[in-house]
């Protein structure tokens, strides 16, 4: 038997010749008993398939909205809450960042000799250290004298002029310097974004997830 | 139940809608996964891989037979799990008994409402038949459980498989002639009325 002859008594049995191929084969079959044998053991094949029992599914297979990964309808104005608050979270992020970096270069001024704060202050500090160093020796040298008890009134003279050696015009000077940069320095070393905006950042990034996440609940209740 | 309406809702994404089509037709569709699959576990499995496949892709459903649509997806997903296996080979999951040994026959999957009788021979029969269907190519076995086992004509298993009829014709012959000589090595074990006769040579 060949794979045509197979294919025709296949489809024979389910009723899907054309009834010229039909007539013809069952002409066949009649004069032909190893075709009808074949047809016979196809068609007991056919049956025990379809006799096979039909399994009752072990448990339902519907699906639930998380299943098929639906969410809830969200209102209109959702997107632009969570806009806002994305945008709020980023700005209140860089503006830690501004500030931070303010702060390093205004520290680091000083160092490079940049702006006249700077210049001043190692001016001052040289200036200072110039009118202190002469009062120290005079300490020293006056040290000894205590020590060997003669002229007691001298030493005091003495010490009342190295104690007013910091009163003098320079020493003042150099005071008024040090003043200056100090608050030079306060000045660069204050934040470029105020504390002001970034609390109002942070409540519009907290206000909007919190709105998001009380939006998400209300809508998955009324969803149920 | 007005399945066109039905199809319609579920296309508009609702989901209650596909819920009652999924009722309607899990039986069908979880039975061709088993007998694609011939595990029960696996069968569960894919029936539900195909069904949640079949919800997020029924836009794409034109009209036609709604069950070869869905028995298109439930082979699919079959095919899945084929892929898988042969990546991953696992053990069997058929029971074992008191000694250890896998069960010749799988009673665990009998229909409990039969006699005992009927429950042995149903079994035996079916275990056979399930053997022979698992030693069948994919493409032939696909074409026989949809043809035979689910009751589909020719036109709606070429439209669900999107083969040419021809294809079907060839596939489903072939496939039957293969069961029937697998089927002849279980001779005692079927009854009377489905023994088969003895040699066919098909050049």
């Amino acid at each position: 038997m060949n794979q045509r002859d197979l294919e025709l008594l296949s489809a024979y049995l389910d009723g899907q010749l054309k009834p010229s191929e039909s007539a013809h084969l069952e002409s066949r079959l009649n004069s032909d008993p190893q075709l009808a044998s074949v047809l016979t053991d196809l068609r007991a094949t056919r049956n025990l398939l379809r006799k096979l029992p039909a399994r009752k599914a072990p448990r339902n297979f519907t699906l639930t909205r998380k299943m098929v990964g639906q969410n809830p309808p969200l209102p209109r104005a959702y997107p632009w809450f969570r806009f806002a608050s994305a945008l709020a979270t980023l700005l209140l992020f860089f503006s830690f960042g501004v500030n931070t970096v303010g702060r390093q270069m205004a520290s680091k001024a000083p160092v490079f000799g940049m702006g006249g704060g700077g210049g001043a202050s190692e001016e001052s500090t040289e200036l200072f250290s110039a009118q202190e160093a002469p009062a120290a020796p005079a300490a020293a040298t006056e040290a000894p004298i205590l020590e060997t008890g003669p002229m007691p009134t001298q030493m005091s003279t003495e010490a009342a002029d190295a104690a007013r050696i910091v009163d003098t015009p320079v020493a003042k000077n150099a005071g008024e310097t040090e003043n200056a940069v100090t608050a030079d320095q306060v000045q660069s070393s204050a934040p470029l974004v105020s504390s002001t905006w970034q609390i109002a950042l942070a409540v519009i990034a907290i206000g909007g997830m919190l709105f998001m996440v009380l939006v998400r609940q209300i809508s998955a209740r009324r969803w149920k | 139940m007005n399945e066109q309406a039905l199809i319609q809702d579920a296309q508009g994404g609702n989901l209650d809608a596909f819920n009652t089509l999924i009722l309607h037709y899990q039986d069908s569709v979880f039975n061709t996964a088993l007998r694609i699959l011939g595990d029960e576990d696996q069968a569960a499995d894919a029936s539900q891989e195909a069904f949640i496949s079949a919800f997020k892709s029924i836009s794409s459903f034109r009209g036609g037979s709604f069950k070869g649509w869905l028995m298109r997806t439930v082979t699919n997903a079959c095919y899945d799990e084929l892929r898988r296996q042969k990546r991953r080979p696992t053990t069997p999951l058929e029971p074992d008994t008191e000694d250890g040994e896998e069960m010749d026959s799988p009673r665990w999957l009998a229909d409990p409402n039969m006699t005992p009788d009927q429950k042995a021979e149903a079994d035996e029969v079916e275990h056979a038949i399930q053997h022979c269907l698992n030693n069948l190519p994919l493409e032939f076995k696909t074409v026989v459980v949809m043809a035979d086992i689910q009751g589909m004509d020719y036109t709606e298993v070429a439209a669900s498989i999107r083969v040419p009829l021809g294809t079907i014709k060839s596939r489903l012959a072939r496939a039957r002639l293969r069961l029937r000589e697998c089927l002849q090595g279980f001779a005692e074990l079927l009854p009377a009325s489905y023994r088969l006769e003895d040699g066919i040579n098909v050049s």
